[in-house]
């Protein structure tokens, strides 16, 4: 009789279980479009393996497209008309050319598909429905205020070289302002004893430095726009037989190489760490939510920076070399 | 952790005694379950370190304190577990345990509503002093379940299922917990409430094995509690038989006192190369918490198949001779992990398992080599050694939050270390003759 009673029992769980089962909603088909700059940039590739499993998890199809460099807006046009002829839903993409892709933007936008601009803002920044991005300013300030305490704890009398990335691009500027702010001072600080364009680039960050080196042997304060000037500025340093220990350098971007042989070396004295994976996540998360009849995307979202520290400065707060390793990208 | 009772090594059976006395199959099979569960619980909670960190964004001091805690409750329950046995019986020993262990999984559900780290510590301490009071009862009621003649290799048997328990309890912190945690990259963009509500999901995923364990536990307690198990009764305890020169007698054997002093280390060292294995692998190597998990898999898993190289080398090696070689592969295991900070050092800090592998049983029987009836009161000594657990992760934590995961490794490195000296002890110095014959089957 007993064992009566657990069959039954056993049955009747199975059947609630099923009807369960049955009763779950399939969920929406979602289509998501994501364009990158380019493939090869670790930084984009995070967004799109993030952005992949996001999609998986959501239940959601995630078409993905990349330029062919980091300014082939041609291919971004191209990308933007494909994914809207095959029913994406929302596209977000990382702009090649924040004024070029515009009117493609435009155009998929009257067609009905939200657009989402992921790291760079498009220009005017109204052309997408949002911005998902890093605030450079913060970031700039983060590494701006870091500078100034370990000077001051350094009794350092600052003379300041800016490795900027190029005029009128938004998020140098930005970058370089939030420094300037974060270490107290204005343009035309006769601390900041030089300034050059390095574009991002390694090679054109190390030429710059050498240049400022030359005309200022003094140079004890370096902020470079991205890690790859970072580097260029070390190799240069180096060259001059300048020590880690006689410059303090501060940066912008959170990659792994930089948490392995900056940070961890002592060559880089702090960055401010940015989360490509929160974009590509975010970003997809929105355009699902949308679709199956959520609040639609707007304005920005800003997608967070922490700074990340060889050494904590006083007053300042910081996050260690570990975090930065086991959240850096590439 | 391993029980002490894995150093007994084989002996030779007369042909065709049973392994069993009539009718104590099914409880025996019962027991082995208990083997498994225990050591599922400890290496489950060699995941938890990393895991409570990232949770609770805390210092790796402050979440070494889980193996203080399941550590400290093992140490501190050995002593009354043998005076429960010796008043009630194994089979109370063993429900009271299994009974205390089920309660401390279960005590995972009020920890994870409240979302308190310190009640974490709690329900960690009572499953641990459970389990800690079933390991006592369970390793001899395994004797006593069968012929003297069959003891050795009834308990091996048993002690068989803890590695498998271990390799099982990591592989359900891999798989249900570690993918399904909420990114720290992604915590810096939530609102407080958003963080609250990631660690109720993430603390879920914890809440999940744990009350799975105790369930299981439960469905064993039921079951020993309604089988017969005709024991003999408990032997007069080993405390009890201490007589007042017994204690004098051991601390004047060196061989014992720096015996007792190798085992805290090899412990010491083995739970903070398990603990520490995921932490490195994140935060030397960058890699993501869901792979970091494989890294501790690997080293379980490398951990038991070199036990059986290590049985086979024993047979060729003296058994002292193979422990330094081994604990000086160890130390430099440990100084490649701190000073190649990439994929090599983490390959290094699985290889440490390597090494690790003979120490316990070897360390046991060597310590009680000739002892003769103070072995029995020894032995007691050498499994409190279980102490080096406890603390010293505490002291790698606390150096890995001043100098980093890579050098921190410096910790287990010392400890191997003293291991290695405690061979080459033994292999220069000999030993008074003594008339009865080792108890540890190691050496």
């Amino acid at each position: 009789m007993r064992r009566l009673g657990a069959v039954a029992l056993t049955v009747a769980v199975s059947l609630g279980l099923a009807a369960c089962a049955e009763t779950e909603p399939e969920p929406e088909p979602v289509t998501v479009g994501l364009i990158i700059k380019q493939d090869e940039n670790p930084f984009f590739v995070e967004i799109r393996e993030v952005a992949q499993d996001t999609a998986d998890e959501l239940d959601a199809e995630l078409l993905t497209a990349a330029g062919r460099s980091d300014v082939d807006n041609a291919s971004q046009v191209a990308a933007l008309e494909r994914m809207s002829s095959a029913g994406a839903e929302g596209i977000l993409i990382t702009p090649a050319d924040s004024r070029a892709i515009v009117p493609a933007i435009e155009r998929a936008r009257a067609a009905g598909v939200t657009v989402i601009a992921l790291d760079t803002p498009t220009e005017p920044e109204s052309a997408v429905d949002a911005v998902f991005a890093t605030d450079n300013r913060l970031a700039g300030e983060l590494v701006g205020r870091y500078a100034r305490a370990r000077a001051e704890q350094d009794e350092l009398e600052p003379q300041i070289a800016l490795l900027d990335l190029a005029p009128g691009i938004t998020s140098g500027e930005l970058r370089r302002a939030g420094f300037l702010a974060g270490f107290g001072i204005r343009e035309g600080d006769p601390r900041v004893v030089g300034s050059v364009d390095t574009e991002g680039d390694e090679t054109k960050g190390r030429v710059g430095m050498r240049r400022l080196l030359e005309r200022t042997p003094g140079i004890n304060v370096v902020y470079a726009v991205n890690e790859p000037a970072a580097f260029g500025a070390i190799a240069a340093l180096e060259a001059a037989g300048k020590d880690a220990d006689d410059v303090l350098l501060v940066t912008v971007d959170g990659g792994c190489q930089a948490m392995k042989e900056g940070i961890r070396a002592g060559d880089i004295d702090a960055t401010s760490q940015q989360y490509p994976e929160n974009m590509g996540r975010e970003g997809v998360e929105a355009i699902v939510r949308n679709t199956r009849g959520g609040e639609p995307p707007a304005g920005y979202l800003n997608t967070g920076v922490e700074l990340i520290a060889a050494e904590p400065a006083p007053g300042v707060d910081s996050r260690d070399e570990a975090f930065g390793t086991r959240n850096c990208w590439g | 952790m391993e029980s002490a009772a894995s150093a007994l090594g084989p002996a030779a059976q007369p042909a065709k005694v049973r392994l069993f006395h009539p009718g104590l199959t099914l409880p025996f099979v019962l027991i082995v379950l208990c083997f498994a569960a225990w050591g599922a619980a400890a290496n489950l909670t060699d995941v938890l370190v990393g895991v409570f960190r990232r949770i609770f964004d805390m210092s790796n001091f402050q979440s070494s304190l889980v193996q203080f805690a399941y550590y400290g409750a093992y140490f501190l329950l050995a002593i009354p577990a043998a005076f429960l046995n010796r008043r009630f019986g194994f089979k109370a020993g063993v429900l009271v345990g299994l009974g205390l262990a089920a309660v401390g999984g279960m005590l995972f559900i009020p920890a994870s509503e409240l979302l308190v780290y310190e009640f974490f510590l709690l329900a960690l301490f009572v499953l641990a002093a459970g389990l800690s009071i079933l390991e006592t009862s369970a390793n001899p009621l395994a004797i006593a379940m069968g012929p003297e003649e069959s003891a050795t290799q009834r308990l091996n048997l048993a002690q068989a299922f803890n590695p498998v328990g271990a390799n099982i309890g990591v592989l359900l912190g891999a798989v249900l917990i570690l993918p399904g945690l909420t990114s720290e990259a992604s915590k810096t963009i939530m609102t407080p409430e958003e963080v609250r509500q990631s660690q109720e999901a993430d603390l879920s995923l914890v809440l999940g094995p744990y009350v799975g364990i105790a369930i299981v536990l439960v469905v064993i307690w039921l079951l020993i509690l309604r089988s017969r198990m005709d024991t003999p009764a408990p032997p007069v305890s080993e405390l009890d038989d201490a007589d007042s020169g017994t204690l004098g007698r051991l601390w004047h054997n060196h061989h014992y006192r720096y015996g007792v002093a190798a085992q805290f280390f090899n412990v010491a060292a083995q739970v903070c190369a398990w603990t520490f294995t995921i932490l490195y692998a994140q935060d030397v190597v960058g890699l993501s918490v869901e792979a970091a998990g494989w890294y501790l898999q690997a080293s379980l898993i490398l951990f038991l198949v070199s036990r059986f190289a290590m049985t086979y080398l024993l047979g060729i090696f003296r058994p002292t001779l193979l422990l330094l070689i081994m604990a000086v592969l160890g130390v430099g295991f440990c100084s490649v992990a701190m000073f190649s900070q990439n994929i090599v050092g983490l390959c290094a800090v699985v290889a440490i398992s390597l090494s690790l592998s003979l120490m316990f049983p070897t360390i046991y029987g060597v310590a009680l080599k000739g002892l003769g009836e103070d072995a029995k009161f020894g032995a007691a000594g050498l499994v409190m050694a279980i102490l080096g657990g406890a603390t010293i992760p505490l002291l790698h934590g606390a150096l890995m939050d001043q100098i980093g995961a890579a050098l921190a490794f410096v910790v287990p490195g010392v400890c191997l270390a003293f291991v290695a000296l405690y061979a080459l002890f033994d292999l220069r110095t000999t030993r008074a003759a003594t008339a009865q014959a080792p108890q540890g089957g190691a050496s």
